[in-house]
């Protein structure tokens, strides 16, 4: 329910592995092949990045808290699971996206408002008519089954906070790394608890040439070789007596592989999200928003889907 | 993944609309951008038509919101169902689509996570035309009717039973809320559904919300929580921190209401000035000293910082209790042995001593003192005496009038009557915050 991640719908509904999420996918692009050959898009995680982006840029003049945002990413990542984007205009998706997150975390704005917005972001892809935002609503909610409250690793992050003892720094840190997953499949695929610890564990790794909490994205190999170092450091865990030297975050770390071992949460699947983002991150390296945004655009006006 | 294509909703006409779909869209994929999808010339179409899978028998009732209808499924959907429609903005002559209001958004996204006994069941959503329907199991009957069926053709008072039942099953439904983060806000005999098996139900979530929301959203900004009746004592002092102890003060106030069959504190409402300023319910505050004494601040500490504290004084002059005495205590026993005098037989005398305990830990003023809804649970009143029957019409030889159902308008679809208020604007926005870039 509400509160309770296990009997929410999120869990019930919105979980998945990642053989069927690929199903679903694959299954959307061979419904329409014609427009996904005639309209090459580049790889997901790019457009993850891409949406990410203009999330951001909406987000920031509208006001917009992080937690909103993560709820925005989350919707359209669960719609894009169903409808072929190409079929969209993504800029109006992503701005109904956060009109409707707002109203659901509680931060409300003016459809107007949005719609001006969007209209100054993206002025040659969004119609000044609020009733387009009105209907994709319609939309984005159909085709989430009405399934709208959304669980977020943040409230894990904030509990175990305290059980780890993480400096401000790294909680800032591990924030920012479950700021950056919303950009992954990882959502869909584990339970917020798993990502707020895989986050913390990156957290608590020691990376070379550390420059303090910063976006994590904007050091994507550091916290890439940080999540090798903590998997082999997970494959060899009583190894060592790495408590006694290093300080604070190793011995952190430390406590948190005797606390895991000690639960009975998969280490697997903290294992795996921790490859996700390793992947995600290697992949942000490749990121071009000049094609991506091209790619997106051409479908966009040549489909007509900004009138 | 599982997701099934509305929630809970029968999947077998959406599955074939949905091979329809497909089969088109690969004939037409490029071609005819109609079939599916967002964008100027392809507008939203839903994949399940409301009065494909529904066949309404009648009307039920009309809010600002717009409508409720009684419905019987058209693919052997057991039972019946309720359906609530909500109207979209008209503007100007045409309908249009104008944002969906936060409080049915909220009320969609509630009912379709809660899953509990005694909170009302959704059956699923469908979005067509515009407009919302949001398909709920039917409930037969609900506190209001069953109370005012208790004063025809004269007062006679409601079993014990029944109303051990009702509260057992009513205070079990809200710890469920409560233990979920979810304040329901609007709870009055209106609200509170029972099955034709004797189960209750708590319905419209239309003003509920999550309480677990960080920021401001505890601090809210909305006008209007909770119909005065029901109204917690800290709202109408001017708290604006929504806690499940509001709801528990609405629990007591029904409490009462099935013991004397009307409300208990029945103010008159102060309506909002001209400047739209919320005014101090006086009146409300009113009746509910002259029965519980005047608040004290020995009795509840935080109550000199109410920003309404010092309304109190005026109240005081006109008060029966002027040394904070309350007279709940003779209320009650007046109420429950008021019947016995007569021949009835089934009077409320046998809740006893219990069962002022109960109401006085519902009806405390303190709302940290408030009984919780899990507390009231294991309240003594529900240990002693008979066992509580999860059916409240259990041993009853009379039967319920049917809900009232109208057959004036049927019409699901075109029916264009009130509902604009739960529309458009977003009813609890605050004035947006903007960041300078
Ligand atoms: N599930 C239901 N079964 C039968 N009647 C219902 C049901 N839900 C609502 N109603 C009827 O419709 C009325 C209005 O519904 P409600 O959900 O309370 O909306 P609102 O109070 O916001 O207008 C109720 O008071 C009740 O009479
Ligand atoms: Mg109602």
């Amino acid at each position: 329910m509400a509160a309770n991640y296990w009997e929410s719908t999120q869990r019930r509904h919105w979980q998945s592995t990642r053989e069927q999420l690929d199903v679903l996918r694959k299954k959307l692009e061979d419904e329409d092949q014609n427009l996904v050959q005639m309209y090459p898009l580049a790889q997901l995680r790019h457009l993850s990045i891409y949406f990410n982006q203009q999330i951001g840029r909406l987000a920031k003049r509208l006001g917009v808290r992080q937690q909103a945002m993560a709820t925005a990413q989350l919707y359209i990542r669960r719609f894009y699971s169903k409808v072929e984007i190409r079929r969209t205009n993504p800029y109006l998706v992503i701005a109904t996206a956060v009109y409707l997150a707002c109203k659901m975390e509680e931060c409300p704005h003016h459809i107007r408002l949005v719609v001006s917005e969007g209209r100054t972001l993206w002025p040659d892809f969004f119609s000044s008519d609020t009733s387009k935002l009105g209907e994709c609503e319609f939309f984005l909610i159909s085709e989430m089954s009405s399934q709208m409250i959304v669980h977020h690793p943040y409230r894990s992050l904030t509990a175990l906070q305290g059980t780890f003892s993480l400096t401000q720094e790294e909680s800032v840190l591990a924030w920012s790394i479950i700021n950056d997953q919303c950009m992954t499949d990882l959502p869909l695929l584990y339970a917020p608890h798993i990502i707020a610890i895989m986050a913390i564990l990156l957290a608590l790794v020691p990376r070379p040439n550390q420059t303090g909490a910063q976006s994590a994205n904007n050091s994507a190999g550091n916290i890439a070789s940080a999540a090798h170092a903590a998997l082999s450091s997970f494959s060899q865990p009583k190894a060592g007596a790495p408590e006694k030297q290093g300080g604070g975050a190793r011995t952190k770390l430390q406590r948190l592989a005797n606390w895991l071992a000690e639960s009975n949460i998969d280490i697997e699947a903290i294992v795996d999200c921790t490859q996700e983002l390793i992947s995600f991150y290697e992949v942000y390296e490749q990121y071009n928003e000049k094609l991506t945004r091209e790619q997106i655009n051409r479908f966009v006006k040549a489909r007509g889907l900004d009138k | 993944m599982s997701n099934p294509p509305s929630s809970g909703g029968g999947p077998s006409s959406v599955s074939a609309s949905r091979t329809q779909t497909l089969k088109r869209s690969v004939q037409q994929a490029f071609d005819d951008p109609n079939d599916r999808g967002v964008g100027p010339n392809m507008g939203y179409q839903s994949k399940v038509r409301v009065i494909d899978r529904y066949k309404v028998i009648g009307f039920i009732s009309s809010g600002t919101y717009g409508r409720v209808y009684k419905a019987v499924g058209r693919h052997g959907q057991t039972g019946e169902f309720a359906i609530k429609k909500f109207k979209p903005d008209k503007e100007g002559e045409q309908i249009q689509y104008t944002g969906i209001s936060q409080s049915a958004v909220r009320e969609m996204a509630l009912c379709s996570e809660l899953s509990h006994v005694n909170v009302i069941r959704l059956v699923e959503i469908i979005l067509e035309d515009k407009c919302i329907f949001m398909v709920l199991e039917y409930a037969e009957h609900d506190l209001l009717q069953i109370i005012h069926h208790h004063t025809q053709p004269t007062r006679h008072p409601i079993p014990p039973a029944t109303v051990k039942s009702i509260m057992f099953q009513l205070l079990n439904g809200c710890q469920y809320l409560h233990a979920n983060w979810v304040l329901h806000r609007d709870l009055k005999p209106a609200n509170i559904m029972v099955t034709s098996s004797g189960e209750v139900r708590i319905g419209d979530l239309g003003l509920a919300r999550l309480f677990n929301k960080p920021l401001h959203s505890l601090f809210s900004g909305d006008k209007v929580v909770v119909t005065i009746w029901y109204r917690a004592p800290e709202l109408l002092l001017g708290s604006r921190h929504y806690t499940p102890a509001i709801d528990m003060w609405a629990v007591g106030c029904i409490f009462a209401e099935l013991l004397s069959l009307r409300p208990i504190f029945k103010g008159e409402e102060a309506k909002m000035d001209s400047k739209k300023t919320v005014p101090f319910q006086r009146n409300q505050m009113q009746k509910i000293v002259e029965i519980m004494g005047l608040p004290r601040k020995e009795q509840w500490p935080h109550l000199v910082n109410m920003p309404e504290y010092a309304q109190l004084t005026t109240l005081s002059a006109s008060s029966h209790h002027r040394n904070g005495g309350s007279s709940l205590e003779k209320w009650y026993y007046s109420t429950i042995n008021s019947h016995s005098a007569s021949s009835i037989p089934s009077s409320n005398a046998s809740l006893g001593s219990e069962g002022y305990k109960l109401l006085s830990g519902l009806l405390e003023y303190d709302p940290e003192k408030r009984l919780t809804a899990q507390a009231a649970l294991n309240h003594s009143f529900f240990q002693s005496g008979d066992k509580v029957s999860a059916n409240c019409f259990e041993g009853m030889k009379m039967e319920y009038p049917h809900r009232r159902v109208s057959q004036d308008d049927n019409d699901i679809r075109t029916s264009s009557l009130p509902g604009t208020k739960r529309s458009g604007l977003p009813d609890d926005s605050r004035p947006g915050k903007r960041l300078k870039e």
